[in-house]
């Protein structure tokens, strides 16, 4: 016998003299409970005694469970499954460190790129690529975690919340990526008025009206924000903000509508059913005065 | 070295000249901002005639009426009418009202939840037809005058076409037409973009965000150099007055129906229906050729709204050979509020309606309720039948700008 069979028989014989006397021990609890009880008729369709025929019948499928559980081979199998918690774990914490390790990677090459170079005026190929990086990191690791299927009676509504956080989390994404644009045209002006100041001082031409400096400027950055909102990339980027916002918005109104039931208070859908009703027939009603107006000319 | 020295020593000077300037500003400022300010919208009195729904007609009555027909403003569902009565002085109504002539405009409330179902349909066959019959029974006229702006413009020209019988004539103001254009930022985001699903999911599409967009139209001089200027003037009580007024305009902004943003966005923005006269409300196709009455169409050349490119196809694709276009050097809502536009729309406005009205004569006889009115439509005034009236072609050809200064586009 090597050390590891012997281990292992070490602990089966444990866990067998565990699972015993946790058995006698909750065996006596309930006899001690229940034993005071008398066990004539009358007192057999009590409510008491059907609990504690509950209660035994309990006990009993605990007990079974647990010598089961004690015999040596299922034992062996039970403990191989209670393995793979922790490497299923260990996996789960190595795919999220490794996408965070991933996005601080990104980061810190968007974070070099700042201030290395800004062509003004020309917003091709913006670094988005935090902003992308994030997006397939959360769809590809994490976002299968709230799709996973959801059972049982209350499976629709814990379906509602997983969508509720996922819609929150893309347009949390998108939110930050279309503020991140409103921030390049800002960028880029500030280089171009480094230059500028540059080149006005090499000539020795520099104003001492602040507020000549302000008008320049503002019109660069005017300049660049116009060429921004012009672009297709700030066309995508607001889509994607409004399709993220408008299914957040459906989602946080599904879960609103979930807990709105429980009240005695109309929600929205509910309303919307009834305006709809009253606007058909409105529409009906005048259009019937017309055709009534005009047979009586 | 020395060079820099000056200039460091002209900054540091100039510097201290601000701060002191800045100090004396903000003590003035300050008295004025605490002082009792003359901030009011749409000053100008007025009546309500008519309620349906949200919607109310308002009557503007001059002391004296000098032209017949009576002109009704169709205001766009983006903002609110009062931008034409912004201020005494700078009043679209009021201008109108000095020359005589009657305005009726429309105000179209404060959409809520329940009108998200409304359609264009129901603005243009439903409230404004209604309105039109109410105008027309309470003066006993066949025809009206008939003015939009903007989106009320697009209104306008869709209800000219399906019910050209009742208009004498048509004056289009920053309408956009032909939605086919890049040149402005609304017509790239409203083609680009699924702006129209925003409708849906708030209910109606919100004012406030409306507006957040057109802020970032041009967020330079809208969210940062607008206010920067602002704090420079803040101590003139004049200056800081017409800011307020245009503030409480600007920000006053009422949801649009869900249904009619989505259709005008889908409809006109993307498909560009309506100069094609492809166009259908409530199965009735809108075919610009029916549009054969005299039509003056305005717009503003520095427009970043609905630029010339939106507006200048219209007179081109409508039936009438009396037809204008009038490009002003000016912006979006330049036209109405500038001291400048102001010298030259209104009285062009009235100038080319009187020519229009030939020699017809104010009557006398009107009425003050339209319940007064037959019902039947078979009353004769001026010898024109209430319920059909033939258009009059004044002019077989395009007519020329009155005023050197009124840019011809075409």
């Amino acid at each position: 016998m090597n050390q590891d069979q012997k281990k292992e028989t070490v602990i089966t014989s444990l866990f067998a003299q565990w699972t015993k006397s946790a058995t006698d021990f909750w065996g006596n609890m309930l006899q001690m409970q229940f034993g005071m009880s008398d066990a004539s008729e009358a007192s057999r369709k009590n409510p008491f005694h059907q609990t504690q025929k509950a209660y035994e019948s309990g006990a009993k499928i605990l007990g079974a469970l647990i010598s089961t559980l004690s015999q040596p081979e299922n034992l062996e199998s039970a403990l191989k499954g209670m393995d793979s918690l922790p490497e299923f774990i260990i996996q789960m914490a190595q795919q999220s460190w490794e996408s965070y390790l991933e996005l601080q990677k990104k980061m810190a090459e968007s974070a070099a790129k700042i201030g290395q170079h800004t062509e003004a005026y020309k917003f091709e190929g913006i670094d988005q690529n935090v902003f992308k990086a994030w997006r397939d990191i959360y769809e590809k690791e994490f976002r299968q975690y709230l799709n996973v299927p959801q059972l049982g009676l209350n499976r629709f509504h814990q379906e509602r919340i997983a969508r509720l956080i996922d819609t929150l989390n893309i347009f949390q994404a998108s939110l930050n990526e279309f503020i991140y644009m409103f921030y390049i045209p800002i960028e880029k002006s500030g280089a171009v008025m480094q230059e500028k100041i540059e080149q006005l001082a090499e000539k020795g031409e520099i104003h001492d009206n602040f507020k000549e400096y302000y008008n320049m400027w503002i019109k660069t950055l005017e300049g660049h924000y116009m060429t921004l909102l012009k672009s297709p990339e700030y066309a995508e980027v607001m889509n994607n903000t409004i399709n993220a916002l408008v299914q957040y918005r459906e989602a946080k109104q599904e879960v609103l509508y979930d807990i709105l039931k429980e009240f005695p208070i109309p929600t929205n859908k509910d309303m919307d059913e009834l305006y709809n009703d009253l606007y058909i027939l409105k529409k009906k009603v005048s259009e019937l005065c017309r055709k009534l107006d005009e047979s009586r000319q | 070295m020395s060079q820099s020295n000056v200039a460091v020593n002209l900054i540091l000077k100039k510097l201290a000249e601000t701060t002191e300037k800045a100090k004396t500003r903000a003590k003035k400022a300050s008295e004025v901002l605490l002082s009792p300010l003359d901030t009011e919208l749409s000053t100008t009195p007025y009546e309500v005639v008519y309620k349906e729904d949200r919607v109310r007609l308002k009557y503007y009555r001059p002391t004296e009426v000098k032209q017949k027909y009576p002109l009704l403003v169709v205001y766009a569902l983006i903002n609110r009418e009062t931008m034409l009565d912004l201020q005494p002085g700078r009043s679209v109504v009021q201008n109108f009202l000095d020359s005589g002539l009657e305005v009726y405009m429309i105000d179209w409330g404060y959409p809520t939840r329940k009108d998200k179902y409304v359609t264009i349909d129901d603005h243009v066959n439903g409230y404004m037809d209604n309105i039109v019959d109410f105008i027309r029974k309470k003066h006993q006229l066949p025809q009206i005058n008939l003015m939009g702006i903007c989106m009320g413009g697009a209104f306008c020209v869709m209800y000219s076409a399906l019910h050209s019988e009742k208009i004498k004539n048509l004056i289009t103001t920053v309408t956009p037409t032909n939605f086919d254009t890049d040149k402005g930022l609304l017509h790239v985001w409203m083609k680009y973009t699924d702006a129209f699903l925003m409708g849906e999911s708030y209910g109606n599409m919100p004012g406030d965000l409306m507006n957040l967009g057109f802020l970032l139209l041009n967020p330079a001089r809208l969210i940062l150099d607008k206010y920067v200027g602002f704090y420079e003037n803040m101590d003139d009580k004049d200056f800081v007055e017409n800011f307020i007024r245009m503030e409480k305009w600007i920000f006053d902004s009422p949801d649009v129906p869900a249904a009619t943003f989505h259709q005008f966005v889908t409809d006109c923005y993307r498909k560009n229906l309506l100069i094609q006269s492809k166009l259908e409300l409530n199965g009735r196709r809108v075919d610009l050729k029916n549009i054969t009455m005299p039509l003056l169409n305005f717009y503003g050349q520095y427009d970043h709204l609905v630029p010339p490119e939106a507006c200048e196809l219209l007179t081109k694709a409508v039936g009438s050979k009396d037809t204008e276009d009038i490009c002003l050097k000016t912006g979006h809502i330049g036209i109405y509020v500038s001291s400048k536009c102001q010298r030259e729309f209104g009285p062009k406005i009235v100038k080319w309606l009187k020519e229009r009205e030939g020699d017809a004569k104010v009557s006398g006889s009107r009425s003050d309720k339209a319940s007064d009115i037959s019902q039947t439509g078979d009353r004769k005034i001026a010898g024109e039948s209430l319920r059909y009236v033939s258009p009059k072609k004044l002019v077989g050809k395009k007519s020329k700008p009155a005023s050197p200064e009124l840019k011809k586009a075409n």
